[in-house]
């Protein structure tokens, strides 16, 4: 069988499995978790290894045809790119440290993991399916269990306000932008939604330039609401706030990628006069994101809503990257989002086991925590190290990437993302170790346990191995993704105008049509 | 980017400069190997710690003697390929990265053995020797570096060992907060430091150095209008590591950490990187000035200049704050910040000589009796039972020899006093001053005084007289692993006479190409082993009185300054058992104790300022976009349900009447 296939199949025939065992026997649940986690695991390093840079562009291709008429077809249409193969590793570490830090979930586990296990597979589904149904579709089978999840082991008293929050803007975020791929599928002529019929009826007649001036934002501010762009970024502190820490890892980890992944995917190579006339507004909306996200950041006094201001504030970079539409932007952009997804991960990871173990996330109760719990407080160092963009890590090469990429461009921004990045990031950060790590010992944290031997501690050795991998070698993500980006490039800023940036194109672009 | 550096590499015709590479490694490989296999073996793990540096600083010996004039370049790793900007790491092998990595390594094997007897009885004393090697290897990738990308990787993980070696004892409120404050500072410099590598590779498509010294010797009006901004955003990086006012701050607090790093770091090597690397970058300074049209009235002025000014203003401000500190490691501190900036004056001012010579020498000198005058307060420290005030000590002369001595050597130099290695590269500092801006000549003159007078201050209060506190009285000589590295450093602050240091520093940059270079490098001899050891024989004379040859003005001056303090601090000091000088300067005298308020000032303006901003996000964020954004339109939704549930009235004419009343409203758009 295709390794696609098999690495998407491994987690839905886990979850399958686990359903047929009786809910009390958890120890079976848990272990047959854990193997399913680890066999994605496996197979998501072997498909990125064996991804060939220099091969076709999807790889690993299958096609199922599910239904073929004239009018509309529409099938299981999975294939895998440089882009896809890093997201799908990445998903695989994440998934699989997920379920290694669920060791102490009691409540109903079987159901727990079953959920667990359909978000990774959902995940996965998403960054390997070609066709835009079945995207649209793994996509919105990975959100339904966050909501689940935080409703059902979530934490803090508003945490049902938080899952009905998260809940309604991530629905009206993929609402908007299924109006958008219906649009697409209903006005390029195309007779399906799969991307590869997209891209050549395209390339023959393209979308004409009211279209695209429509379209596009569909796409552009519903999937970045799944990402949290600023001003439609409010869901996200409170909802991994609240959400226990297996599914603040997915989410904040991975599916919020899926927003980027589909605009790089979809919208940029589809509409170019579209990117045109609306990255300048990205550009502007990211400096939402790099500095009022910091800054609110900044003022947090619970570890986990610091967090999810931060990772917002990382997502600055990403789409920093994408308004710059070229090569090098878009490559810092995968690479910040390979990078923050296992960074995001362990994140919500330690601060789950300080949840755990001191019973608490407001910094002004924490203090002290490094000389009791020497692993995880130097792991959160290292985390929060890699968060403010220390070299060593993969944002470090993500976020210089990027900000090279847009300085021809935009330099007031990338001034801006800087300062967000350096100044701000370190300063909550750094308040951050200070308070919860560093000083003498908060009252009552006497009991406080260290993550003891080599079971408890892989998920974080494995997250930081990661993000310490990608930072020396991020090479081995940007070879594999410089083909599809580059054809990204051209394909949204024809006509060669390698130079300037997208707002140059939007001048000459007007009178054509 | 790396097409130049690979031909340099190939045109060599052997790759022994790829020993650079284990240069640099060595100190990471045995740091992190002992982490994790030895950790729990103390001696074996300060060991492998040592002989991981000792073998960086034996390959650095190596190198030094095969590379010759011709600078070499290592095979350079692909790090982040990119159409357009492939960011490689190579290394550049050649007489400056050389010598400077004899600095860093020579002075860590040094601090690493003291530190064997210092942190002795230190529950964390693995961790300890850890993290020095990781400070040791980012350090050395900062001299190595070819290019500004990998400056700026290992000037960040520069920052991060200093923070984690500033906060090693970081259960102390005091260690915590000031590991933070000085990331942050240096975040600040780095901040523009990033932005200046961005304009340099925008106007010239390149980060690599060697390829910006031939762009810019080919055309020196390549930055355009952004000379002198991208100038000083280069030089922002410098002021956060080479703590230059304003952002000077973090560097007496880093005295938190424990004393041997005081001495590696904040002494000999991470401060000095800045002016390092300002050596590294210096084209940036000779390169024509340009301002863009918003300050064009600056004119002709060069961003060197500027540099030149702020290095004279904090030598002289940090000067004045160490006459009335009595803590012995923050007098050594804001001696430090003074001595830095002499440095950056220097290599400033030197850009309208076209060499930085002078402040790249006088760093050299620096590193070594500085780390010796650190390591010798921590020897005092260590002896007086962690007393660090100075009007506690009194009276450590007989007890501790060994360290006084060397105190008294690290001292004369400090000052410059002939023979020792200060006067010879103040008084080229000096002369750069004299030669290019007379005003300050006369401030580094004055800086000078000060110097000498509260060194003599240093000296007389804490080893002269009676011992003043129950802790000194008991106080005895310490162990030979730490009296031993204070006598071997002592060796290169007497040798400088001897050496030839620096014209071999000039010849440096002479053969840099920066073209006027060679002319300033004057009469530099060719230097290889050969003429290094008939220098070494001959013409001691000629060495020692050289500088009058040269400029006999600043070293007269120089002579006279040192002089000049050494009797004021007699007068002032000599058997006195408190200061006498609050009492006869008043205000002034708690002025200088304050440190003239700074740190008051930034946490009491600037850092609220930063606050307030993001108080208003945070504030905004809460009530607007959370409460009025997100509850409005959940409330608004609400709303329209009440009312339309109003509607639903279940009474037929209602249902009617709206009906009708539909009807005509379309009726009447159709019609109208």
């Amino acid at each position: 069988m295709n390794l696609t296939t098999t690495l998407l199949l491994t987690p839905f025939l886990t979850a399958f499995l686990v359903l047929l065992v009786p809910g009390n026997y958890r120890f079976v649940i848990r272990c047959l978790a854990l193997l399913g986690g680890l066999v994605t695991l496996a197979l998501g390093i072997a498909l990125f290894e064996r991804f060939d840079p220099a091969g076709a562009a999807y790889q690993f291709e299958v096609l199922l045809p599910w239904v073929s008429s004239s009018a509309f077809r529409l099938g299981l249409h999975l294939g895998v790119d440089g882009v896809a193969a890093s997201m799908l590793l990445v998903t695989s570490i994440v998934g699989f440290a997920a379920i290694a830090i669920s060791w102490d979930i009691e409540k109903q586990s079987k159901l727990y993991y079953i959920l667990l296990l359909t978000m990774i597979g959902g995940a996965l589904g998403a960054f390997a399916s070609l066709d835009l149904f079945f995207f649209y579709f793994f996509n919105e089978l990975a959100l339904v269990p966050t909501f689940i999840m935080i409703g059902v082991w979530g934490y803090g008293e508003d945490k049902d306000y938080a899952a009905y929050k998260i809940t309604m803007y991530l629905t009206a975020g993929a609402l908007i932008a299924l109006a958008g791929l219906i649009g697409l599928y209903a006005l390029s002529g195309a007779n399906s939604l799969d991307l590869v019929e997209l891209q050549k009826q395209v390339a023959k007649t393209p979308l004409s330039a009211t279209t695209q001036a429509f379209l596009f934002p569909c796409l552009l501010f519903g999937f970045g609401t799944l990402v949290g762009l600023w001003p439609f970024h409010a869901w996200a502190p409170q909802g991994y706030g609240s959400a226990p820490s297996a599914t603040a890892m997915m989410h904040a980890g991975i599916l919020k990628k899926a927003g980027l992944f589909a605009l790089i995917r979809v919208a940029l190579p589809l509409m170019p006069q579209g990117v045109a006339w609306w990255m300048p507004v990205l550009a502007f909306l990211c400096v939402g994101n790099l500095l009022y996200c910091g800054f609110v950041a900044m003022r947090q006094r619970d570890l986990n809503l610091l967090i999810g201001n931060s990772s917002l504030a990382h997502m600055g970079f990403a789409f920093l990257g994408i308004a710059s539409v070229s090569l090098v932007g878009l490559t810092g952009t995968v690479l910040v989002m390979v990078a923050h997804a296992l960074l995001a991960a362990l994140s919500f990871a330690l601060t789950g086991w300080v949840r755990r173990s001191a019973g608490t996330l407001d910094m002004d109760q924490l203090g002290g925590l490094l000389r009791r719990m020497p692993f995880i407080g130097a792991t959160m160092t290292l985390c929060f190290m890699a968060g403010c963009g220390v070299p060593g890590f993969g944002n470090f090469a993500g976020e210089v990437t990027v900000l090279f990429g847009a300085w021809k461009w935009v330099p007031w921004i990338v001034v801006a993302a800087a300062w967000g990045g350096l100044v701000v990031g370190g300063i909550y950060m750094l308040r951050a170790l200070r308070s919860a790590l560093h000083g003498p010992l908060a009252d009552g944290l006497k009991d406080v346990k260290d993550a003891a031997g080599l079971w408890r501690q892989l998920p974080f050795v494995l997250l930081a191995a990661g993000l310490v991998y990608f930072g020396i070698f991020p090479s081995t993500v940007t070879r594999r993704v410089t083909p599809s980006l580059s054809k990204v490039v051209e394909l949204a800023r024809p006509t060669g105008a390698k130079a300037a940036g997208p707002q140059a194109k939007a001048v000459p672009a007007k009178p054509t049509h | 980017m790396d097409a130049h550096a690979a031909t340099t590499a190939v045109e060599a015709g052997s790759k022994y400069q790829d020993l650079a590479w284990m240069v640099l490694a060595s100190p990471l490989l045995c740091g992190a190997g002992s982490w994790f296999f030895t950790r729990r073996l103390r001696g074996l793990t300060a060991g492998f710690n040592i002989a991981g540096i000792l073998l960086s600083f034996l390959l650095g010996v190596v190198l030094l003697g095969m590379s010759g004039s011709h600078p070499l370049a290592a095979t350079p790793f692909q790090w982040l390929p990119v159409a357009g900007l492939d960011f490689t790491l190579g290394l550049q092998v050649d007489r400056l990265s050389m010598l400077m990595t004899l600095v860093v390594t020579g002075v860590a094997a040094l601090v690493m053995i003291y530190s064997t007897a210092y942190m002795h009885d230190d529950a964390s004393f693995s961790r300890f020797f850890c993290k020095l090697s990781l400070f040791v290897f980012s350090m050395l990738g900062i001299v190595l570096a070819d290019n500004l990308v990998m400056i700026f990787i290992f000037w960040e993980l520069v920052g991060v060992s200093s923070y984690l070696l500033i906060g090693f004892w970081n259960e102390r409120p005091a260690a915590g907060d000031a590991a933070k404050k000085a990331f942050l500072t240096n975040r600040l410099g780095d901040f523009g430091f990033i932005l200046g590598i961005l304009s340099v590779w925008a106007a010239t498509g390149t980060v690599n150095l060697s390829q910006l010294s031939e762009k810019f010797a080919a055309n020196p009006a390549i930055l355009g209008s952004m000379a002198g901004i991208t100038g000083l955003l280069v030089f922002l990086g410098a002021m956060g590591k080479s703590a230059q006012f304003p952002l000077h701050v973090w560097l007496p607090d880093a005295m938190e950490g424990p004393t041997p790093v005081s001495a590696l770091i904040h002494a000999a090597t991470m401060v000095a990187a800045g002016v390092y690397m300002l050596c590294r970058v210096f084209f940036l300074y000779t390169a024509a000035p340009g301002w863009p049209d918003a300050l064009a009235w600056l004119g002709d002025l060069g961003a060197g200049t500027i540099l030149g000014h702020i290095g004279a203003f904090t030598a002289l401000m940090a000067a004045l704050i160490a006459v009335q500190q009595n803590d012995i490691k923050r007098i050594l501190a804001y001696s430090t910040l003074s001595q830095l900036g002499y440095m950056v004056m220097a290599v400033g001012l030197g850009a309208a000589q076209g060499t930085p010579a002078s402040g790249m020498f006088h760093l050299v000198t620096h590193a070594f009796f500085k780390a010796m005058l650190f390591l010798g307060a921590g020897s005092v420290i260590h002896a007086c039972h962690h007393e660090q005030d100075i009007w506690k000590m009194g009276g450590l002369r007989k007890k501790m020899p060994a360290t006084f001595w060397t105190f008294v050597i690290g001292t004369a130099a400090l000052v410059g006093l002939p023979p020792f290695s200060g006067f010879y590269s103040k008084d080229e500092v000096l002369a750069t001053a004299l030669e290019t801006c007379p005003p300050l000549f006369v401030i580094a003159v004055l800086v000078a005084i000060l110097t000498t007078f509260y060194m003599g201050r240093l000296l007389l209060v804490a080893f002269f007289g009676e011992a003043r506190s129950e802790a000194a009285s008991h106080a005895h000589e310490s162990p030979p692993s730490m009296t031993w590295p204070l006598l071997i450093l002592a060796v290169p602050s007497v040798a400088v006479a001897w050496l030839p240091l620096g014209d071999f520093i000039g010849a440096a940059f002479g053969s840099h190409g920066h073209g006027h270079a060679v002319a300033a490098a004057g009469e530099a001899h060719p230097i290889g082993v050969g003429p290094l050891m008939e220098t070494v024989f001959g013409g001691l004379d000629a060495a020692i009185f050289g500088p009058f040859n040269h400029n006999a003005l600043a070293a007269a001056f120089g002579i006279f300054a040192a002089l000049l303090g050494g009797s004021l601090a007699l007068a002032c000091y000599g058997g006195v058992d408190a200061d006498p000088l609050p009492r006869r300067l008043g205000f002034w005298a708690s002025l200088l104790r304050g440190k003239f308020y700074l740190d008051e000032i930034y946490s009491g303006l600037v850092i609220p300022l930063h606050d307030l901003v993001a108080a208003l996000h945070g504030w905004i964020d809460r009530w607007v976009v959370n409460g009025l954004g997100i509850r409005g339109l959940h409330g608004s939704f609400e709303l329209a349900g009440r009312v339309l549930r109003l509607v639903q009235t279940g009474s037929l004419q209602t249902y009617a009447f709206v009906f009708a009343a539909g009807l005509a409203v379309v009726a009447w758009f159709l019609l109208r």
